[in-house]
């Protein structure tokens, strides 16, 4: 059956994908970016690894301005540097409209919607970013924060394994999925970056999180009739 | 169309089998690793220079902004230095993170993890941070360590061989490594030196280790110390060519000397800690004792105090330990107390107080209360002070508690006296101090250092609900001569 769907796959991609001028179907990406992050959380390498040669054979869009497009990023950057987040997005959207291709300003679209909380725009920004380029190992460590955020951790979890399996240093991913497992507030993201590791069976140490206040109304405080047995404090080796 | 879908299928098989095929980052460098370790062990110097000039020959991984991860290395050093390990672990990783091309980095957060007990990713970070620079003679020696804690013997004497090699001053790493060997309780660790310093031709100079007499309890107990090892590195090891060839030891490589002091002095205080209880509980164990003593914290006073008094007990039937427990001198002569269900339907007895061990017999049981004496030849010029209280006024007082649960020695606990309690007619005080089973028989005390009661027992059911028999019980119970028994009488309210 998988082999089945590895030459499917392909097929219906090529199907779909049609002429070049069509091939950088938004949606049609997105489907496959959501397909790359199913079967990464399903440790499906080859499936991921289809998946992601589908996406590389589509063209690149033709950029508007390329030059206008640059400038309209190093501005965005600057104010990204100086803390003014307004003036970035407005330079980042800029820079997108003026070439659909430049995967930086569409990248840094997607982490300045995270950043505002605008979850559901920053999605589609790195969606499209990773359609242009699957392998980029930031995009998709954005995309799990999203899905973090969005308490989905199914989603977090792919996007996290393709993190580490993208990464150009993954002894550096590592360390970071571990700070995640074990520092993290956030319950949906530390618990995808624990799965994570797991799922490469990389050493990952849970954290013991602190149980909820007890609820006196719920269990009442009382002392069993039958009071619990001593038990002596022995080492059985 | 039909061609065009045979070149896609064609490349995407092409690339798929490719993906699978090719092993992943850490397992390439690991393999490089392994190899110079097995040809180290094989007495194989040549093997093991070519696989480190293989090492070399990777691609190392891109620089990280050394700005900004140095500030982060500074604190973790220190960090590591207080022994506060968990803010080390923090300050490294984020280090590692910001620069993970830096081999100091890399070594020091690796190092962090074997002193976590971490010993998987001690690991990790250690392959890779020798991948980084393959003749690192720290990296090397933490490396032999994580193999020696991990009861893998003959790997720690290929990374002590390899750390030999590539030391700048080859006897003082000789010498580490003896040092190494005396005070870690860790079998496989004494093995890996034994061999690497026998292949090295440094066993002529080599001390005799002092090993223990007594059965090392820590295998018996589910103790942390023993966590496996990936199986990646284990494969490494069943799986490495044997290299045949002139064992002739390589020229020693230059090291990197401003990294190797500092961490074989570390690895020095951390295996001066980890080989048990010395009684050097102190901030500065160079000070005076007066000066140390008043920077001591009450909970510091008693434990320095307390461990050389208490006893870890071990019991064996049929050839086989059978309990493990604790227990404390209450005279110069080698009397120790502990409950009488440690020692019940036992074959033999070992006791070790103090870092000294004896054979032991039972003098006096009792059940009622739970408590056993047992004679020892262990002197010593100083042994408990019982106190006598038991009243109310002692709900609230702090106590401290010393004992080897599952078998870790000398684990210090506190709590307070959270109640009285008479069991089956016997005094107890309810205790909040956490106690495990291998507590039994020890001493609880309170802040001026005198035993209010012995560990007995806890409730399964609740958290912290741990009983001891109160010391009252133990001076009444006539078990042990009251006039040799050195006593407080209960304080008047």
């Amino acid at each position: 059956m998988n082999t089945l769907r590895y030459w499917l796959i392909p097929l219906l991609a090529l199907g779909l994908s049609g002429p070049p001028a069509r091939a950088q179907n938004s949606e049609q990406s997105r489907y496959y970016i959501q397909q790359m992050i199913e079967l990464a959380a399903a440790h499906d390498e080859n499936g991921v690894t289809t998946l992601r040669r589908v996406l590389e054979q589509n063209p690149r869009p033709s950029p508007v301005d390329a030059d206008a497009a640059r400038t309209a990023l190093n501005r965005g950057l600057a104010a990204l540097e100086q803390n003014e987040p307004t003036a970035a997005l407005s330079a980042f959207q800029q820079a997108g409209r003026n070439d659909p291709g430049n995967i930086d300003a569409i990248s840094h679209l997607g982490l300045l919607y995270r950043k505002l909380n605008r979850l559901k725009e920053a999605e589609i920004a790195l969606q499209q970013a990773l359609a242009l380029d699957p392998t980029r190992a930031v995009a998709w460590f954005q995309i799990a924060q999203v899905y973090g955020l969005q308490n989905d951790g199914r989603r977090a979890l792919g996007a996290l394994a393709n993190t580490y399996r993208f990464a150009q240093n993954p002894m550096r991913a590592e360390e970071i999925l571990r700070n995640i497992a074990e520092n993290e507030a956030a319950d949906t993201l530390r618990n995808a970056a624990l799965e994570t590791l797991r799922l490469y069976r990389l050493p990952a140490q849970a954290v013991i999180v602190p149980p909820s206040t007890p609820n006196a109304a719920i269990a009442p405080l009382k002392a069993p009739a039958n009071p619990a047995r001593l038990h002596p404090t022995q080492a059985a080796p | 169309m039909n061609s065009r879908f045979a070149a896609l299928a064609l490349a995407l098989l092409f690339a798929v089998a490719r993906a699978d095929a090719a092993p992943g980052q850490y397992e390439t460098l690991d393999y490089y690793v392994q190899q110079m370790i097995a040809a180290a062990a094989a007495k194989d110097a040549t093997g093991a220079q070519t696989f480190r000039e293989q090492l070399e020959q990777l691609a190392r991984p891109e620089a990280g902004d050394s700005a900004k991860a140095q500030p982060h290395r500074r604190q973790g050093s220190d960090y590591l230095n207080q022994n506060q390990l968990k803010e080390a672990l923090a300050a490294f990783r984020q280090a590692f993170i910001f620069d993970p091309a830096d081999r100091e980095i890399a070594r020091q957060l690796g190092l962090t993890y074997l002193r976590l007990n971490r010993l998987k990713e001690a690991e990790r970070l250690s392959v890779y941070a020798l991948s980084l620079a393959p003749a690192q003679a720290p990296a090397w020696l933490i490396l032999g360590e994580i193999y020696g804690q991990a009861g893998d013997g003959q790997r720690a004497a290929g990374a002590f061989v390899n750390a030999y090699r590539c030391a700048e001053n080859p006897a003082q790493l000789a010498e580490t490594l003896r040092r190494l060997a005396s005070t870690s309780r860790a079998p496989a660790l004494q093995e890996g030196v034994r061999l690497a310093l026998e292949i090295t031709g440094s066993e002529a100079d080599a001390k005799p280790a002092a090993g223990p007499t007594m059965p090392a309890p820590a295998p018996e107990a589910p103790a942390p110390t023993t966590a496996p090892i990936s199986a990646a590195g284990s494969a490494a090891k069943a799986g490495s060519p044997i290299i045949s060839g002139p064992a002739a030891a390589s020229a020693p490589t230059p090291a990197h000397p401003e990294a190797i002091s500092g961490v074989l002095g570390m690895i020095a205080r951390r295996l001066e800690s980890l080989a048990g209880p010395t009684g050097k509980a102190g901030p500065e164990p160079g000070a005076p004792a007066a000066a140390r003593a008043e920077a001591e914290s009450p909970g510091q006073r008693i434990y320095r105090r307390g461990i050389p008094l208490t006893c870890l007990i071990a019991t064996s039937r049929d050839g086989k330990t059978a309990n493990l427990g604790s227990g404390l001198l209450v005279s110069a002569d080698g009397h120790v107390i502990t409950n009488q269900h440690v020692i019940e339907k036992t074959g033999n007895l070992a006791v070790r107080c103090g870092g000294r061990e004896s054979a032991a017999t039972v003098l006096k049981r009792s059940k009622k209360p739970d408590l056993a004496l047992l004679a020892t030849a262990l002197t010593l010029p100083d042994a408990f002070v019982f106190n006598e209280s038991y009243s109310q006024t002692l709900i609230g007082q702090d106590v401290f508690v010393i004992g080897n649960p599952y078998g870790l020695e000398g684990t210090f606990s506190t709590g307070v006296i959270s109640g009285l309690r008479e069991i089956d007619g016997v005094r107890h005080l309810q205790i909040s101090a956490p106690v495990s089973p291998g507590n039994s028989g020890g001493p609880v005390m309170l802040a001026d250092g005198t035993v209010i009661g012995i560990a007995a027992m806890g409730l399964k059911a609740g958290q912290n609900l741990n009983f001891a028999i109160a010391s009252v019980e133990v001076i009444a119970s006539g078990l042990f001569d009251p006039s040799r028994m050195q006593r407080r009488p209960p304080v008047a309210p």
